[in-house]
C-alpha cells in the first residue's frame, strides 16, 4: 500500500483514522474557522439557519481587513453588525481594523500551526499551508455551519507535489516562482488538489516566501498549499500564543501524487502576470518599458517585513517617477511598527509613496486606490481579475516587490537593479 | 420551501460564450459577481449583478427568466470565496449550473448551499444550441436536448451532494 500525502494524514489525523484515501468524504472540526468583513453575511446566513450559539467561540476568528476602515454607510453597517456579533457570541479571536489582513495576524496570532485544521471563507487561506497547516478556503454556507456545529465535510484531495532545487538569482524571489509556476500549469493546473511543496530549496525558503507560495497556490486553483514545517516555523510561533497544540505532519516518500513538477531556482527569473489573468505569464524584460500610473507594495502575498525591505533597498534614494502613484500598505500593525523601526517607512516617504494602514486596501476593488479607465497598474497582489481594482477598464500586472518598486521609480516596468548584477556564485 | 427538491431541471439554455462563439473558459468571480457590490449580504438583492462583469453578458439579469439553465466552460468561478457568485444565480431562479469544471471553492459553495451545479466536461462539444430546452437528471448526469437528438452525460450529483441538496442546506446534514 502506497504512503500518504500531507492531506491525507491531515485529514486522517483530524477525523480519528489511521488511513484515508483519496476521495473519501470525512467530516471534521478544524482548529480554526476564519473570516473577515464577509463575517455580516454569514451572520446573516447563520440566523436563518436558525442557529442561535457559535458552537465553539474560541476557534472562531474574525478580522475585519477587507474594507478598513469603512469606506461607505454599508461597510459600517456591516463592521458595526460583527461586532455586536462577536460581543454577543464570546468570539476569542476578533480582530477590529486596526489590525491587518486576516492571514498574516492569523499566523502572527499564532493560529496557522503544524497539522492545524484551518477553514477560512477567504479564498487565499491557503496561505496558511506555509506552517504546515492544512488551510482551505470555503463559502458563506460553509463557515455558517461551522459556526453552528464545530465541524465540516472534506473530500480528501489528489496531491501535485512541486519539487524545489538550486537558489534564486540576485532580485528574484519567491513570487517570481510563483508566477512562473502559475504560467506554467495555468489557474487550473492543480484545480481540487493539495499542493505540496518539497526539497531543500523549499527548506531554505523563509517563513513569508513560503507563505506567498501557499497564498499563490489559490491562484492555481489549489484546494491547500503546504510546505514543510522545521525549526524556521518554530522560531516564528515562539512567545506567540498557542490557541492549540502543534501536531507536525510530513507526506510519506511513497506517497501516491497525481503529478510531479520540478522547479531549478536558479533559473527563475523576475517574472508578470499580464492582464487579466494570473497564468498569463511573461518575464519582467519582455514588457519593459509599459507605462505604468499607479504601483501597489502590500497585501497578503507581499505586505510582510521582508518584502518592505526588498522594496525599501530598491528605493532608498531614489524618487517615485512623475506622474506614478506609490502605494504602500503593511500587511499586518506588526509589520507596519517593525518597518518603523527598521526606518523603512522614512524610505518610502522620502520617496514619494503613499504610505497607508494595514488591510487590503484596493486590492479587491473597494477603496483606497482604485484605478481610472485606462490606467495601468503594477502590483504585488495575487490577482489581476479584469476590474479586480474597481475599474473594469484598468489594466493590472502582477509581480515581487522588487519589480514593483523599480517599475515605480522607472514610471514603467523595469527589471529590479539588483538581477544579472552579481552572477558569479562560485565557491 | 415547499417540499423536497426535485433532482431533475427543464429548461431553456443560455450558453455562457465568448466573441469566437465557444463556452468560455476562466470565468472568474469578479466577472461572475463584481467587487463593487461585496457588502450586499441580502441574497435576492444580489441577482441583478449576475454576470456584470463579463463582456457580452452585462444585460444577462435582464434576458435570464427563472427555470433557465446556464452552462458554462472550465474552470467556472475560479477566484475568491464570494458566495454571492452562486447566489446572484439562485436570486434569479436558475435552474441550475452546468460547467466544464468549476473552481474549488465555487463548487463547494454550490453544493453546500444545495444549489444544482452540475460537472459535464466536454458540454461544450456536446450540440447543444443556444436557446434549446434541455432536461437534466442529476442522479444520472443525463442532459437530453428537448429541440434536436442530442443526449450528453454529465456527472451525477456524489452522495454527499446528493445528501445535501434534497436536505435543502449543509446545516440539515449530520455526519453518519
Amino acid at each position: 500500500m502506497a504512503g500518504m500525502t500531507f492531506a491525507q494524514k491531515a485529514l486522517a489525523a483530524a477525523a480519528g483514522r489511521e488511513r484515508v484515501e483519496v476521495g473519501e468524504i470525512l467530516f471534521v472540526e478544524p482548529d480554526v474557522c476564519l473570516s473577515h468583513d464577509n463575517s455580516a453575511a454569514i451572520i446573516k446566513t447563520f440566523g436563518s439557519m436558525g442557529a442561535e450559539r457559535v458552537r465553539y467561540p474560541e476557534r472562531t476568528a474574525i478580522f475585519l481587513d477587507h474594507c478598513v476602515p469603512a469606506a461607505d454607510e454599508r461597510y459600517a453597517a456591516n463592521h458595526k453588525r460583527i461586532r455586536e456579533f462577536v460581543a454577543e457570541q464570546g468570539i476569542v479571536h476578533f480582530h477590529d481594523v486596526n489590525r491587518g489582513v486576516c492571514h498574516q495576524v492569523l499566523a502572527e496570532q499564532g493560529l496557522a500551526r503544524p497539522g492545524g485544521i484551518v477553514a477560512g471563507s477567504d479564498s487565499h487561506t491557503t496561505t496558511a499551508g506555509a506552517f504546515g497547516a492544512f488551510a482551505a478556503g470555503i463559502g458563506r454556507t460553509e463557515a455558517a455551519s461551522i459556526w453552528a456545529t464545530g465541524r465540516l465535510w472534506f473530500r480528501v484531495p489528489e496531491a501535485l507535489s512541486i519539487e524545489l532545487a538550486g537558489e534564486f538569482p540576485p532580485g528574484v524571489g519567491a513570487k517570481d516562482l510563483a508566477l512562473k509556476i502559475i504560467g506554467d500549469i495555468g489557474a487550473d493546473g492543480a484545480l481540487y488538489m493539495s499542493v505540496e511543496f518539497s526539497g531543500p530549496a523549499a527548506a531554505g525558503l523563509s517563513v513569508s516566501e513560503r507563505m506567498l507560495l501557499a497564498n499563490m497556490g489559490a491562484e492555481m486553483g489549489a484546494k491547500n498549499a503546504y510546505l514543510p514545517p522545521d525549526e524556521k516555523v518554530e522560531r516564528f510561533l515562539e512567545g506567540r500564543p498557542e490557541p492549540y497544540e502543534s501536531r507536525p505532519l510530513f507526506p510519506d516518500e511513497d506517497a501516491e501524487y497525481a503529478r510531479r513538477l520540478r522547479y531549478d531556482l536558479s533559473e527563475i527569473e523576475p517574472g508578470l502576470a499580464c492582464p487579466h489573468t494570473v497564468a498569463n505569464y511573461a518575464p519582467v524584460r519582455e514588457k519593459a518599458g509599459t507605462r505604468i500610473h499607479q504601483a501597489l507594495i502590500g497585501t497578503c502575498t507581499n505586505g510582510r517585513i521582508e518584502d518592505l525591505r526588498a522594496a525599501a533597498e530598491v528605493l532608498r534614494g531614489r524618487k517615485v517617477a512623475r506622474g506614478v502613484r506609490l502605494l504602500v500598505f503593511p500587511a499586518s500593525s506588526e509589520v507596519y511598527m517593525q518597518a518603523l523601526k527598521e526606518g523603512l517607512m522614512e524610505v518610502f516617504l522620502a520617496a514619494g509613496a503613499v504610505v497607508m494602514n494595514p488591510g487590503c486596501g484596493p486590492c479587491l476593488g473597494a477603496h483606497e486606490g482604485v484605478l481610472a479607465p485606462g490606467e495601468v497598474c503594477i502590483s504585488t497582489a495575487n490577482r489581476n481579475f479584469k476590474g479586480r481594482m474597481g475599474c473594469k477598464e484598468a489594466e493590472i500586472y502582477l509581480a515581487s516587490p522588487e519589480t514593483v518598486a523599480a517599475s515605480a521609480v522607472a514610471g514603467e516596468i523595469a527589471l529590479p537593479p539588483a538581477y544579472g548584477k552579481e552572477a558569479s556564485r562560485e565557491g | 420551501m415547499s417540499g423536497r427538491p426535485s433532482l431533475s431541471a427543464e429548461g431553456r439554455v443560455w450558453l455562457i460564450t465568448g466573441p469566437d462563439g465557444k463556452l468560455m473558459d476562466d470565468i472568474d468571480t469578479d466577472m461572475i459577481y463584481h467587487n463593487a457590490h461585496l457588502a450586499v449580504t441580502e441574497v435576492s438583492e444580489m441577482g441583478r449583478y449576475a454576470f456584470g462583469n463579463l463582456e457580452g453578458w452585462r444585460d444577462f439579469p435582464e434576458k435570464v427568466r427563472p427555470g433557465d439553465i446556464v452552462i458554462a466552460g472550465a474552470n467556472f468561478g475560479c477566484g475568491s470565496s464570494r458566495q454571492h457568485a452562486v447566489d446572484c444565480f439562485r436570486a434569479l431562479g436558475v435552474g441550475a449550473l452546468v460547467v466544464e469544471s468549476a473552481g474549488a471553492i465555487y463548487f463547494r459553495n454550490a453544493v453546500n448551499s444545495a444549489f444544482p451545479l452540475v460537472i459535464a466536461p466536454g458540454i461544450g462539444e456536446s450540440g447543444i444550441k443556444q436557446g434549446d430546452s434541455v432536461s437534466i437528471d442529476f442522479e444520472t448526469g443525463l442532459i437530453k436536448d428537448l429541440d434536436r437528438p442530442v443526449v450528453f452525460r454529465a456527472r451525477p450529483f456524489s452522495a454527499v451532494q446528493r445528501e445535501i441538496y434534497l436536505a435543502g442546506s449543509l446545516f440539515a446534514v449530520r455526519p453518519s
